[in-house]
């Protein structure tokens, strides 16, 4: 049966709500990526990485700007709500709320919510909305440098037993299970996919992620919960905490935080 | 757990692990900014991989739209004439 006018109108308002909520997640992690990074501009381990740091909070800051101002075209009635300098309601990971508490963190953001962030941009470069897709192409030309930094330097901590080793693990456990559960929840129902502004669902997002971070998690021997399959991909050896997961804030709730009436 | 190298580098127990962290290779940073020029030395860099050390002169010597840019690991460089 064709779906009536009323249900196809309620299809367009669900499906633009979802979109405004990705452009603002997306502009948001971008920001306060930025601001994290640039946090570690003098106080890096090696003046190299502090000069690296300070190029990535470059291109974090200027991805945001790029994506704030798609985000006021979505949300016409709120114009402070799409301007960084007056924004309130951020939707961000948890680990950006603060400042790193040291390097292992700053690697573990570029590894893991970078990353992440990447791996939707990928999946919007075809986007049907196309300022997204222009952009994403323009984002993903810069972030390889940010992948090449995460990635040696998770392989350079992780390459010795010692303090920083485990300092690396407890900041990627720390973030781990809401990175996953970021890319949206499980299912078949994606509005963001049915209406192709991305070619994913957020369950194959989330198996790209894996396909993306896991090897080297594996080769260095990162005792995190995430296993190859016999067919050549990747599986999680422990289930996410979606009796956590808020969809208005996009983040987990802070164990044991939903439990008070 | 914090690797900052400042404030708490002044102890021995931070200065080991900031020590422990350090890169363990030098390469050296060739550019030019024209078909026409040959490669010269712009820098040195220190970093453990070729991939960290690619993104580091990337982002350091980033004063001219080069052309072609390349690293090359100071150990490999063979003296012929000793100063």
């Amino acid at each position: 049966m064709p779906a009536s006018p009323t249900s196809r109108a309620k299809g367009a308002t669900r499906a633009s709500e979802s979109l405004a909520g990705l452009i603002a997640r997306l502009a948001d992690n971008k920001y306060f990526l930025g601001r994290r990074y640039a946090e570690w501009c003098s106080s890096a381990p090696t003046l190299e990485s502090s000069v690296a740091a300070a190029a990535m909070a470059q291109d974090e800051l200027g991805h945001a700007r790029a994506l704030y101002p798609v985000l006021k075209t979505l949300l016409p009635g709120s114009a402070l709500e799409a301007d960084p300098e007056t924004r309130s309601a951020w939707v961000r990971f948890s680990m950006l709320d603060r400042d790193f508490a040291g390097w292992p963190d700053f690697i573990a953001a570029n590894f893991l919510l970078d990353t992440a962030l990447s791996i939707v941009f990928e999946a919007a470069q075809t986007s049907t909305f196309e300022p997204l897709a222009g952009r994403s192409r323009k984002v993903l030309q810069e972030e390889r440098n940010h992948w090449l930094h995460g990635e040696g330097w998770v392989r350079r901590l992780a390459r010795d037993d010692t303090a920083a080793r485990a300092a690396l693990l407890a900041s990627l456990r720390a973030t781990w299970d809401e990175v996953l559960c970021w890319f949206g929840p499980a299912g078949k129902s994606d509005p963001l996919a049915a209406e192709g502004v991305l070619d994913a669902t957020a369950d194959e997002l989330r198996a790209r992620f894996l396909a993306r971070v896991a090897p080297l998690i594996t080769t260095a021997k990162l005792a995190m919960p995430v296993a190859a399959t016999a067919r050549g991909g990747w599986r999680l050896t422990r289930s996410l905490p979606w009796d956590r997961w808020d969809t208005a804030t996009w983040r987990l709730r802070e164990e044991g935080a939903g439990d008070v009436e | 757990m914090n690797y900052r190298d400042e404030p708490e580098s002044d102890t021995p127990a931070a200065s080991t692990t900031a020590a422990r962290i350090q890169p363990d290779r030098i390469w050296l940073v060739l550019a030019r900014r024209g078909y026409d020029e040959p490669l010269k030395q712009v820098g040195t860099i220190e970093a453990d991989d070729p991939d960290l050390a690619s993104v580091y002169a990337r982002s350091i010597y980033d004063e001219f739209a080069w052309v072609e840019m390349v690293i090359v690991p100071r150990e490999t460089m063979v003296t012929v004439i000793a100063s």
